[in-house]
């Protein structure tokens, strides 16, 4: 697949076919299980707002802010692949690579809280839709991660778009969980 | 870096400050609709700006669309 393929095709999405379909599995199952949680909402409304009340939601804000600005240099990086400028797109994989990193420290020091007040899974049904949703993002940011480190590390030019396109949409499909995540967990209840 | 790109992002950020504020100021049932309606904006953002899923065959806007409209109709029921 080189840069001339049509993305109007059905079959070729920018990514690929296979990665959207992944891409859509995922969001289907987190978003069946966010539904769920503000169907379990209902039932014990005021542990829900008690446990949100635990939560600080500045860590939700800046891990949010920290994954867009990993997508923008991601995005970045797959226009510079095409204006065949390999030291920008290398530099902006890297920087996208730094805010997931700073991603995952941040998630670190809230589960660190956490786990220190003894709000840990099994706590209550809140807290067991926390841990269980955040760890399933947290593995998928720590894919992503080794996905664009494999490609900072391959050679220039055994790299094709259609690679440089399926990284970079895993990666934003790490963008798209949190942005469901991040009301639902942090905000609304 | 591109333009589209960098305006998208800030917008992206700005809506990411206005529903956080949102949250602190009210927690009426519409105040949080509004708050997964901006989230989903965000969502749609990312996928046609930072995805480039604007460039792609109707087919995946339609099923994106259809994700976010399910999601969204799922929570207003619900809450």
């Amino acid at each position: 697949m080189d840069k001339s393929v049509n993305h109007k095709n059905i079959y070729y999405p920018p990514g690929g076919i296979l990665m959207w379909i992944i891409i859509f599995l995922e969001l289907i199952t987190f978003g069946i299980a966010l539904i769920s949680m503000m169907y379990m909402s209902k039932s014990d409304p005021i542990v829900f707002h008690e446990s949100r009340l635990l939560l600080d939601p500045v860590y939700g804000f800046i891990n949010t802010v920290v994954l867009l600005t990993s997508g923008l240099f991601m995005a970045s990086s797959v226009y510079e692949f095409k204006q065949s400028n390999k030291v920008k797109f290398k530099k902006h994989v890297g920087f996208a690579i730094l805010f997931g990193i700073i991603f995952l420290v941040v998630k670190f020091i809230e589960y660190n809280s956490k786990i220190g007040a003894g709000l840990i899974l099994g706590y209550n049904t809140f807290f067991n839709f926390y841990w269980l949703l955040t760890l399933f993002h947290v593995i998928h940011v720590v894919v992503g991660l080794v996905i664009l480190t494999t490609l900072i590390l391959s050679s220039e030019n055994k790299i094709e778009l259609a690679d440089v396109e399926a990284s970079a949409s895993f990666w934003h499909m790490c963008d798209l969980i949190w942005l469901l995540l991040f009301p639902v967990i942090y905000l609304i209840f | 870096m591109k333009k589209h790109l960098v305006v998208s992002w800030i917008v992206l950020i700005v809506i990411t400050g206005v529903a956080s504020l949102l949250s602190i100021l009210d927690v009426e049932s519409s105040t949080i609709l509004l708050i997964l309606f901006l989230s989903l904006v965000k969502f749609l953002g990312v996928s046609f700006y930072f995805m480039e899923m604007n460039r792609s065959n109707s087919f995946w806007k339609v099923a994106i669309l259809l994700f976010v409209t399910i999601f969204l109709l799922s929570a207003t029921i619900i809450l």
